[in-house]
């Protein structure tokens, strides 16, 4: 049994390294669902929802096909990355929603008003629509970085429960109830628990800091 | 661009002649610019914003051609589209558009900072002088009234130092007073930068008070160009004038402002005009509203009247429009009177007849003009 330590650890480090994956993907998709007027807009949401309508070890065996000693990313299995890669799957469609209702409430104009000011899409992209969506993408990134730091279902049957490789705080819980451990699980179920709460101070703290940046805003006059 | 050498040439900045489908409409234009102000009038649903949309780069015409000073900026047969933000076009949308996760100062250098040293001909700080902005620079657009956010709007596009400015709609939504000044606002910079100016309007009023020429649109098609005063009462314009009451927009220059029971007189063109009391000093400039519906015509010089002004001037235009004659009567500025044809017949009206402007008072506005800064 690895330390609690240990866990908290690489949890986070799990959990951060899914983010990194799973961010300029579903930013990318949901710009992509709200900007652009495509034919086949319901299919991209179909497929993006569906590790929300799957069972999580569903995932998890489909992941261990493709990483597994017969996927062609023979390897692969069984460590963090695919830990890392399961929670980021499980975790987007979460994301890719939220940061959809984000751009959404970001009016066009104020995009197309940065154009023609002479700011490139990248530009505008960052000095606009990134600025004015700041509440909608913050909760769409803590919410998957919650979900991440709890999977479970999918991380277990891709990247086993390896103590210092793989076990996480949900598979570490798991693997100290079964030992009858009730001490050890009661200490690392209270981290998790802490570690709920930080997050819903820093989203706080950050939302704060966005000020004025964070309120739904339209083109035009007043309020 | 520059004040001190002003685009000699007076056609051609911008020379367009495209098509563009969306869904049933479809604007098929051609057309050109000046280096003056141009109007573009024509009902709701013409394809006035679609048109300044496709100059500014924000839609691409399915097939034409964009030139601007010699420059391509869409040719569909070499496949050429110069993206927006490599148009220098500044466009100051509808309702100003303003970032609201900035303030004015950063909305106003948004696009100055974006624009190569070597290509920024206006001076900000003169631009934010004309614009009467300088005290309101900290504030958020949330806090902004409706002129203050439109006048913000105009600063921010012209801080880019924008080969031309295209307005959509710059007086809708004010009252009079405030249109009166944002008009005067807009005269002045285009005096001051010579940066030529395209804006939409629904209004006649304006068209006639702001423009030195005019480009009607109606179902998506030029229908009429020109001189304002000509293209407004042009027969194949005149269906798409609303019932909407013309009233000129003067600009004038308080000679006396009155009060304490006695008129005041304004400085019109070549006359001087009495009007009610202001609280106005002598030499400010004003801004004259006038019904063209509260002007009588004579053609004799009128005596024994009650009403005040009698100005004398000459009939450069004669046209029906609708229900109505239109006249416009040169007294050193265009203006617009509403005649019946029953009238126009019984006095046998002519073009390059003279005659005399007669109304009261009390017909008179007086609007604010843009403070001399």
């Amino acid at each position: 049994m690895s330390s609690d330590l240990t866990i908290v650890l690489l949890s986070l480090r799990v959990a951060v390294a899914a983010m990194l994956m799973a961010l300029p993907i579903a930013f990318g998709l949901a710009w992509i669902l709200v900007r652009k007027q495509l034919r086949g807009r319901f299919l991209i949401e179909a497929i993006v929802s569906l590790p929300l309508a799957l069972p999580p070890v569903v995932i998890g065996y489909g992941l261990l096909i493709l990483l597994g000693n017969r996927g062609p990313f023979d390897g692969l299995a069984f460590t963090a990355f695919a830990a890392s890669l399961a929670s980021a799957i499980v975790a987007l469609p979460l994301i890719v929603r939220t940061f959809v209702v984000a751009l959404e409430a970001v009016d066009p104009r104020f995009e197309l008003a940065a154009r023609s000011l002479g700011a490139n899409p990248w530009r505008v992209l960052v000095t606009v629509t990134i600025p004015l969506a700041y509440r909608g993408l913050l909760a769409g990134t803590l919410i998957g970085f919650v979900r991440a730091l709890s999977e479970f279902g999918a991380t277990i049957v891709v990247a086993g429960n390896i103590p210092g490789r793989t076990q996480t705080l949900p598979l570490g819980i798991f693997t100290r109830i079964q030992a009858g451990d009730d001490a050890a699980a009661y200490r690392l179920v209270a981290v998790s628990i802490a570690l709920a709460i930080a997050t819903l101070i820093v989203h706080d703290l950050l939302l704060r800091r966005g000020g004025l940046s964070g309120r739904r805003h339209r083109a035009g006059f007043g309020a | 661009m520059n004040p001190d050498n002003p685009t000699p040439d007076s056609t051609g900045v911008l020379r367009f002649s495209f098509a563009r489908r969306q869904g049933d409409f479809t604007l098929d234009v051609a057309g050109d610019f000046g280096s003056g102000i141009t109007a573009l009038f024509g009902p709701s649903g013409s394809g006035k914003t679609t048109l300044l949309n496709c100059l500014a780069g924000l839609f691409r015409p399915d097939d034409g051609e964009i030139v601007l000073n010699g420059t391509d900026l869409y040719r569909s047969a070499s496949k050429t589209f110069v993206p927006p933000e490599k148009r220098r076009i500044g466009l100051v949308f509808q309702g100003g558009a303003l970032f609201p996760h900035m303030n004015v100062s950063d909305n106003v250098m948004y696009g100055w900072r974006r624009t190569p040293e070597n290509e920024r001909r206006v001076d900000v700080d003169h631009v934010v002088d004309l614009l009467g902005l300088r005290s309101l620079m900290e504030r958020s657009p949330g806090s902004l009234s409706g002129g203050e956010s439109k006048r913000v709007a105009i600063a921010r596009a012209l801080a880019m130092s924008p080969g031309l400015l295209l307005l959509d709609e710059p007086m809708a939504s004010l009252d009079a007073r405030l249109r009166g000044l944002v008009l005067s606002y807009l005269r002045r910079v285009h005096k001051d930068l010579g940066i030529p100016m395209v804006y939409v309007s629904h209004s006649i009023s304006e068209v006639l008070a702001l423009a030195d020429d005019a480009l009607v649109l109606s179902g998506g098609a030029v229908v009429s160009s020109g001189r304002p005063s000509r293209v407004l009462l042009d027969p194949a314009v005149g269906g798409l004038l609303r019932d909407e009451p013309v009233e000129n927009l003067l600009d004038g220059t308080v000679l006396e402002p009155g009060g304490g029971g006695a008129s005041g007189r304004v400085r019109v063109g070549n006359a001087d005009i009495v009007t009610p009391p202001s609280d106005r000093a002598p030499d400010a400039p004003v801004i004259m509203a006038l019904g063209a519906e509260e002007i009588i015509l004579s053609t004799g010089e009128p005596s024994g009247l009650s009403a005040r002004n009698a100005i004398a001037g000459l009939i450069t235009e004669l046209e029906p429009v609708g229900g109505l004659v239109y006249a416009s009567v040169d007294i050193g500025v265009p203006v617009l009177v509403a005649l019946t044809p029953g009238g126009v017949d019984a006095l046998s009206l002519e073009r390059g007849q003279h005659a005399y402007l007669v109304f009261k008072t009390s017909s008179i506005k007086l609007l604010d003009a843009a403070p001399v800064g």
